[in-house]
């Protein structure tokens, strides 16, 4: 397999799947572990979780995926794959902009609206389903939200204060 | 808005963990909620007008928000300060691969910075429905939308499509509500 080949796998899962980190897996599965054998179940599993712990987007594993297989090249050249698409997203803004003012487009405005505030907690009850397993993860989590809601800390602090405690929980118990 | 300023703006949302959410509840605290940059509106329809858009939804809203921002530059300022964090800890982690895969500190992230994470995604989430929940029929939307995205796995942009088309039919400008 070619670095050409790897980075047009990437561009064609990328779109079919609207950049959905865990619906690109299996296709990345069936076409890099089953059908080509250049990876193991492991290293892609291991992608897929590195990029999940780090920061940033999820869909940053495709990095990983590249490095180990075309080393730094790999890695950039895939990271560009799911990057550029989103330039697409400079005619549909132009589009939308001029038709703004239409009766029918600020209708249509309310329902993307709508829809955006829905999807958005369906995916904060999906990760929350994947991520609040433990108590000790519910302890770090209602400390967080106190702490960004009642007491509006900055952002760092939400993330470090609650995690120390988290830290310190589990090396108690 | 300088270059550097954009930068900096996407590059500590680009440090949030928990994948896009992450990214979103920082993004939403920095340009809506502190620095008034965009209104609440506004970035619920560039989230919209991302998810349509196929790549990664985040991606997409940063080059919509940087291009406003500071043209076609700001677009690669708020790319890279997005994608530079997790593209640096990303490949790290992938040359450490045989070193770090049985160690102890994979285990701990769940105990620690990944539910801390996601209280920032909902309490964004909560403030952004703000802007929804005092008009009865974008609540209904959003109730729809949620039933349909967690129970029926719809694909996200048929809802948010099929959200606008019911909305451009049945609704009229927002003062009207």
């Amino acid at each position: 397999m070619t670095l050409g080949q790897l980075v047009g796998l990437v561009l064609l899962f990328n779109a079919m799947t609207f950049g959905n980190g865990p619906v690109m897996i299996p296709l990345l599965r069936e076409s890099l572990v089953s059908g080509r054998g250049v990876l193991t179940t492991d290293e892609l599993l291991y992608a897929f979780t590195v990029a999940r712990i780090t920061p940033g987007p999820a869909n940053s594993y495709v990095a990983s995926i590249g490095y180990m297989l075309f080393g730094l090249p790999g890695a950039a050249l895939c990271a560009l794959a799911v990057v550029v698409p989103g330039y697409l997203m400079l005619p549909l803004q132009y589009g939308y902009g001029l038709l703004r003012s239409a009766r029918a487009v600020s209708g249509f405005t309310r329902g993307l609206i709508g829809a955006s505030v829905g999807l958005i907690f369906a995916a904060s009850i999906e990760m929350a389903r994947g991520s609040l397993t433990t108590p000790g993860s519910w302890i770090v989590f209602v400390l967080a939200i106190v702490a960004a809601t009642v007491l509006r800390w900055n952002t760092l602090l939400v993330l470090l204060v609650p995690s120390a405690i988290g830290l310190m929980l589990s090396a108690l118990l | 808005m300088s270059l550097g300023r954009i930068f900096w703006i996407f590059f500590r949302a680009g440090l949030a963990f928990g994948g896009g959410l992450g990214i979103l509840a920082v993004l939403e605290r920095e340009v809506v909620t502190r620095r008034h940059i965009v209104t609440r509106e506004e970035f619920l329809t560039t989230y919209a007008l991302g998810r349509i858009v196929p790549t990664g939804t985040m991606t997409a809203v940063a080059v919509g928000i940087g291009h406003r921002l500071g043209g076609f530059g700001g677009t690669v300022a708020a790319l890279l300060g997005l994608t530079l964090p997790a593209f640096v800890s990303t490949v790290g982690l992938t040359a450490a691969y045989r070193q770090l895969q049985d160690t102890r500190g994979f285990a701990l992230l769940s105990v620690t910075l990944l539910p801390a994470a996601l209280s920032l995604v909902v309490a964004a989430a909560v403030n952004l429905a703000r802007s929804a929940i005092d008009r009865r029929p974008e609540m209904v939307l959003a109730v729809a939308a949620l039933i349909a995205s967690l129970l029926f796995h719809v694909n996200p942009a048929i809802i948010l499509l099929a959200s606008g088309l019911g909305g451009a039919l049945l609704l009229g400008p927002p003062t009207s509500a």
